[in-house]
């Protein structure tokens, strides 16, 4: 049976974000108030590391469940896109990206004071990533940059389970089919299955928001029905996680999200006992 | 592996190991045992807990909650309202604890655990348990060859584990609410053994059971030594046994001390 392997310390997982960074994201996004696509997106990957590193804290430091990694594509080309001391790197172990935002704000947030009143409290909010939007979409050489790095990982962790690249855009690729682009990368595989593609698409067309579906019939575009296409089924395993998580998930569900944040995506993969009463950010 | 004893009219061993690939520090499991005489509430009472992996300082909520209960004098769910001391301690633990950001807002969560208390009554040959989440006690019977399951409890199934139980948190609201609080009773006869497991290991012995391939007997003959666990652990690995910690409280019932000699 694929997908089973244990993710642990020794044998951690992989995600690897792909961002598009073409000038299409500077448009309005049609699922935020006046929001910009690349403005909606950078607040989507933040807040992805921010709770994948919650995830993997444990006590006083950070267990290395997961590398993660993130590749930029505008104008004409894919270069990894974390930036300060952590630029240029395709994949960093989680505890090494915690540590290393480019920035901390400090954000004021409302909370129960625990006596049925609300209290204001001042939080500590991890920048890694900026809006930015310029030039074309390469996506199709980002899905070949992203296959050369799951190709690598795969091969120096054989047994792992295998990698989860997450394609974030407004699906509009400029440099070819990006169905056909897609196929190698998911054909890259190690001894526990095939790397998995997932795609967010952060659209400027108006419409309800569609998450994991098992078909395209009610995708509103043809750039939704590609990145559908090129999307990879859900594992068993994930599609009951996403069941639990209130998710509308079937057996033919498809790793693809239209006007959503997938902030969900993180908990689909499993790393030990989750506690059924704690919210999920 | 580590492992206690504990010697009256109930025959008790725990046996214990962290999670393969972890070291002993990062075993979240707990267990504690005492024995009282006072009435009305003496005998024996014995937990078990399990940190919940993705809680931060799980471990000690985990041995503070099983302590708790065995330090306690409650059997029923008021018990979960009584662990106000339990909650202050694992906070002033945390106190003044320099903590980066992520650990800082992970340990806000608070932490969790899974909980199975059993109270012991030996001379009048009585149980009850108190849980919440997916530790589970069997109880099996020494009558026949293959020994029969009396109950397993809260859950009775290995079908019915799943990776996100509802666990007891350590935050002032982490109280369970009435219907995640389990509750049971049951009597004993002389042979009877009792068993404590977190969760891997109780939904490995159950599968086993359901597949025809009941451990009862090996656990009550054979399971002795530190040895011996580390030797069933190996055979569970290669069969079926979640990798997790384990932690396994045996109780052999007598009916008198004198019972128990004679055996």
């Amino acid at each position: 049976m694929p997908y089973q392997a244990e993710i642990s310390r020794k044998n951690p997982g992989c995600f690897l974000f792909l961002v598009d960074q073409s000038e299409s994201m500077e448009d309005p996004f049609a699922g935020g108030n006046g929001k910009k696509k690349a403005e909606e997106l950078a607040t989507i990957l933040n807040k992805l590391i921010h709770n994948l590193s919650i995830r993997c804290a444990k006590s006083d430091s950070i267990y290395d469940y997961f590398h993660v990694g993130v590749l930029g594509y505008s104008e004409d080309s894919c270069k990894p896109a974390l930036g300060g001391e952590l630029s240029g790197r395709s994949l960093v172990p989680i505890s090494e990206l915690a540590g290393k935002p480019l920035r901390i704000e400090e954000r004021t947030k409302q909370s129960d004071d625990g006596a049925g009143g609300v209290m204001e409290q001042t939080v500590k909010f991890p920048v890694w990533f900026d809006p930015y939007g310029k030039g074309g979409t390469p996506m199709c050489a980002a899905l070949k940059d992203a296959t050369k790095i799951v190709a690598t990982w795969c091969q120096e962790h054989p047994q792992g389970f295998p990698p989860i690249v997450i394609n974030i855009t407004d699906g509009e690729a400029t440099d070819g089919d990006l169905v056909a682009a897609a196929r190698p990368l998911t054909a890259v595989s190690g001894e526990d299955g095939s790397a998995l593609l997932f795609n967010i698409h952060l659209s400027s067309t108006a419409g309800p928001s569609i998450e994991l579906p098992g078909d395209a019939s009610k995708l509103p575009d043809q750039h939704a029905k590609a990145l559908f296409d090129a999307s990879s089924t859900l594992t068993p395993f994930m599609v009951a996680r996403a069941t639990e998580l209130g998710l509308p998930a079937a057996e033919n569900s498809r790793g693809f999200i239209f006007n959503a944040q997938p902030l969900h995506v993180i908990h689909f993969l499993d790393i030990g006992t989750r506690p059924a009463n704690v919210r999920l950010r | 592996m580590n492992h206690a004893e504990a010697a009256n009219e109930c025959d008790i061993k725990v046996f214990s190991c962290p999670k393969s690939g972890n070291s002993a520090e990062e075993y979240e499991d707990a267990w504690a045992l005492r024995q009282t005489r006072t009435p009305p509430t003496g005998g024996i009472r014995v937990a078990v807990a399990d940190g919940a992996t993705e809680s931060s300082f799980a471990k000690l909520w985990a041995v503070l909650v099983a302590e708790s209960y065995v330090r306690s004098e409650v059997t029923g769910a008021e018990f979960f309202e009584r662990l106000a001391a339990a909650r202050r301690l694992w906070r002033q633990r945390l106190a003044g604890r320099p903590l980066p950001w992520f650990a800082s807002e992970k340990a806000e969560q608070g932490a969790f655990a899974a909980f199975l208390g059993v109270q012991i009554d030996a001379h009048n040959n009585r149980w009850t348990a108190l849980a919440v989440g997916d530790c589970c006690l069997m109880q099996v019977d020494d009558v026949g060859k293959r020994m029969r399951v009396l109950k397993a409890f809260p859950l009775e199934k290995s079908s019915q584990f799943t990776m996100s139980p509802y666990l007891i948190g350590s935050r002032s609201n982490g109280e369970p609410p009435h219907e995640r609080i389990q509750i049971s009773k049951g009597s004993l006869r002389d042979g009877d053994m009792l068993l404590l497991a977190t969760d891997a290991v109780a939904a490995w012995l159950l599968k086993q059971h359901e597949n025809g391939r009941p451990l009862w007997k090996w656990l009550y003959r054979k399971l002795g030594t530190p040895e011996s666990f580390a030797a069933m652990v190996a055979y569970g690995r290669k069969h079926g046994l979640r990798n997790d910690d384990f932690t396994l409280v045996r109780v052999i019932h007598h009916d008198s001390p004198v019972a128990a000699k004679e055996r």
